[in-house]
């Protein structure tokens, strides 16, 4: 079956067709919950930040002037979000590890590795300017491509490969003493 | 060229950081599955999926409402001005089939057979016919004819 463009799945969300808007969260919540980290830092803000995001997008579908920029639209609000939300907010503190975390997860000391490591690269990452975090996160955790990053928060490519590039090289000397980081953890 | 031909080749510009950072896409991906919610809890974004999507239920209900009823007030609002057209037109229609109809009843003056006969025949040209003098040569006949007008 031919996948259906955003375009599409924004014209039918519009009429209240709930598995196209079931589709677009799908394709975009990953990327939402990255851009609402890389600006909040916090799992659980950013999480909330993500969802209330498809929520505002939804309310205001037709504001989307073009569907077929949804993406860049929807990071766009994702990010206005995030940003209100410190602003406006006390915000809670520290980061909660989701309640169902997997009972046959890693054992107890890897766990402890994990949990190490995922503290580092906070910390890293917090190092970062929020363009940069929300480049890298999109780019080597999302697995968007520079060109699809470029177009969707409307920058050139170059810009991207820039951000990308030094935001790179600042987490591997900020990490570079991290016995596991590069290998997959 | 694409734009990941372009990304391998240290891009469209050339590479801004020199030789040695010519090639992004030999850089290594950092390693940040860590920080992906997912990586710790394999179900999390089927719950995050489902949290939206319930959340969503109203205002989705509510947009399908909305366009349910936006196609029958559009069919409402088509037979508010279609039904007084039709009205008319209907009126009209039996107005004009009326008036036909009074004509076709209404045949006028009989028509005489010599009427039809004559009606683009020359004025002369009856009497003469009728007289019994007509002469068999049609030359002689229009001569006469035309004698006879004058």
């Amino acid at each position: 079956m031919r996948e259906r463009s955003d375009a599409e799945l924004v014209i039918q969300a519009r009429a209240g067709d709930g598995e196209s808007f079931g589709e677009l969260v799908l394709r975009y919540q990953r990327a939402a919950y990255s851009v609402a980290l890389s600006v909040i830092g916090r799992h659980q803000d950013a999480e909330d930040a993500a969802q209330e995001s498809f929520m505002v997008a939804l309310e205001r579908l037709e504001e989307c002037r073009n569907p077929a920029r949804f993406a860049g639209w929807l990071l766009a609000i994702v990010r206005n979000r995030s940003r209100n939300l410190i602003r406006r907010e006390s915000l809670r503190r520290g980061d909660e590890i989701p309640a169902s975390a997997s009972s046959s997860g890693p054992s107890p000391e890897r766990a402890a590795d994990i949990s190490a490591l995922r503290e580092r690269l906070k910390e890293a990452l917090s190092t970062l300017s929020e363009v940069q975090r929300e480049i890298v996160l999109l780019h080597d955790l999302e697995g968007w491509k520079h060109a699809e990053i470029a177009d969707r928060l409307g920058m050139p490519s170059g810009t991207v490969r820039s951000h990308l590039h030094f935001a790179r090289k600042a987490l591997r000397v900020q990490l570079s003493d991290w016995k596991d980081y590069g290998k997959g953890v | 060229m694409n734009t990941e031909d372009r990304d391998r080749r240290g891009g469209r510009f050339g590479s801004p950081f020199g030789s040695t950072n010519g090639d992004f896409a030999r850089e290594p991906r950092t390693s940040l599955e860590v920080v992906d919610p997912g990586y710790r809890s394999p179900g999390y974004w089927g719950r995050f999926h489902a949290a939206v999507m319930e959340r969503a239920a109203f205002e989705l209900a509510r947009r399908r409402r909305l366009a349910r009823e936006s196609v029958a007030a559009v069919l409402s609002g088509w037979s508010r001005r279609l039904i007084p057209v039709a009205v008319a037109a209907a009126a009209v229609a039996v107005f004009l089939i009326g008036s036909e109809v009074r004509h076709a009843a209404d045949p006028g003056p009989p028509l005489v057979l010599e009427d039809v006969l004559a009606s683009e025949v020359e004025d002369g040209a009856l009497p003469v016919v009728m007289s019994g003098q007509a002469p068999a040569s049609p030359v002689a006949f229009m001569a006469l004819v035309e004698g006879n007008v004058r």
